[in-house]
């Protein structure tokens, strides 16, 4: 939880997850209850993502924090998220609009339109502002 | 008992006229719980795809064209559409799952059909998605996670190891079978009478154990992509002989089950299934079957 939470502080969300439950290293916050008991639970209810070096979170929970109006965001048009979901880094030039909350070296949620397409991180790289790839929804394609 | 003349042979026998090289054209099916059709279909046609929208099904679209591959464009990877062959979207369509269900899908991977359920469901009630293959439930998970359903809880498990309880209102039972030729295009070289026979039992004891698991008054749905009446018609018709169950009639796409041929003479009420021949249909083939228990 601790990832979790120091996540969830970093990009501006007041989102609490309930009744989490930690499969294989996997959060998940659910309150389902199958009619019978099945073993081998390997999933359930919304996944939020799991423990690596840093919690990593899953493009529910994304979409989930999207809502907020707290959280930090950065707006692309299409040509951008695609580059964006093929794992580039937003080049600061190609941002539409922000909240105010993105700020130097803090995480940011990524945004095509209301849809949430994955997170970076706001910073400097080679003398050039950009958000910093660190999870887009083009990983469901690079895992099968 | 094997080979393309010999099964063709036994198809025309049950009245079909197939040629043995149908093909399935590609098709999308909307989640309706991400987006709405018009939405999509506007977004889509936009990007240069042309779209057909197939009557049958509530949010099916053959595709016409597309320009690049569907199973990579941001609304895809945003779970706005799955890529789901015409025929395959409607056993979903045909159980008819609501918010309210304790919805069993007992051969859930790769999810396609899972999270057509779910948006049945409006991602509520409670899906419980098993499969005894570990790896093909990696891509029910990613199919989950994807479409952004939260109603699933997904085990890795047999499905015939399941307690016998009744907790389920409703069961889809999309069994493992032996497949087609259309979307299998050395089927033919692959399949014998044997494998077919020894698919039809072991559907037998999925059907049994789905009976076992449903509530009294719940609905089982089965349903196979196989052309075969072992696994198909001459299952229902044991299930009716050894079962107390009512069979609902069907009145989807696709034609009534067979009844009455030279090999097979079964209980008329059999024709209530639905039975999709590929040169009539253009889909892959098919079997849907759906009964309530008593």
């Amino acid at each position: 939880m601790r990832l979790l939470k120091r996540f969830l502080r970093d990009i501006g969300s007041k989102y609490k997850p309930v009744d989490v439950v930690n499969i294989n290293n996997k959060r998940f916050s659910s309150t389902l209850d199958p009619p019978i008991d099945i073993p081998e639970l390997v999933y359930t209810g919304t996944y939020l993502g799991q423990n690596k070096q840093r919690f990593e979170p899953s493009s529910i929970l994304l979409q989930t924090l999207s809502d907020e109006p707290s959280t930090h965001k950065v707006y692309v048009d299409r040509d951008t998220a695609w580059l964006f979901v093929v794992g580039k880094d937003i080049f600061d030039e190609n941002i539409m609009d922000r909240t105010a909350g993105v700020r130097l070296g803090g995480y940011c949620l990524v945004m095509f339109g209301e849809e949430c397409i994955g997170y970076g991180r706001y910073e400097t790289s080679r003398d050039l502002r950009v958000v910093k790839n660190l999870y887009d929804v083009g990983d469901f394609l690079r895992r099968e | 008992m094997s080979g393309r003349e010999w099964f063709i042979e036994r198809y025309r026998a049950m009245g079909s006229t197939l040629a043995g090289d149908e093909t399935t054209p590609k098709a999308i099916r909307i989640n309706s719980f991400r987006t709405t059709d018009e939405k999509l279909v506007e977004t889509l046609t936009e990007q240069g795809v042309e779209l057909e929208k197939i009557p049958y099904l509530d949010h099916g679209y053959k595709v016409q064209y597309s320009p690049f591959s569907l199973g990579a464009s941001i609304e895809y990877l945003l779970g706005q559409y799955s890529l789901q062959e015409t025929a395959s979207q409607y056993p979903v369509q045909a159980l008819l799952p609501t918010p309210e269900d304790r919805l069993l899908d007992m051969a859930s991977a790769p999810g396609g059909k899972t999270t057509q359920a779910a948006a049945y469901m409006q991602n509520k009630g409670i899906i419980v998605a098993v499969d005894i293959n570990r790896e093909r439930l990696f891509a029910t998970e990613n199919n989950v996670e994807r479409c952004r359903v939260i109603n699933t809880s997904i085990h890795h498990v047999d499905a015939l190891e399941l307690p016998d309880e009744e907790g389920f209102t409703k069961v889809l039972l999309d069994a493992p079978c032996s497949g087609n030729y259309v979307t299998d295009k050395q089927w033919f070289k692959r399949r014998i009478m044997e494998d077919i026979e020894r698919n039809a039992e072991l559907q037998k004891r999925l059907i049994t154990k789905a009976l076992n698991l449903l509530v009294s008054g719940g609905v089982l749905l089965y349903s196979t992509c196989s052309l075969e009446p072992e696994e198909n018609e001459q299952n229902v018709q044991w299930l009716l002989e050894n079962h107390d169950v009512e069979l609902v009639e069907l009145k989807g796409p696709g034609a009534p089950a067979v009844t009455d041929t030279d090999s097979i003479d079964l209980d008329k009420k059999i024709s209530y299934c639905r039975r999709f021949w590929p040169d009539v249909t253009g889909t892959q083939g098919f079997f849907v079957a759906k009964v309530v228990k008593r």
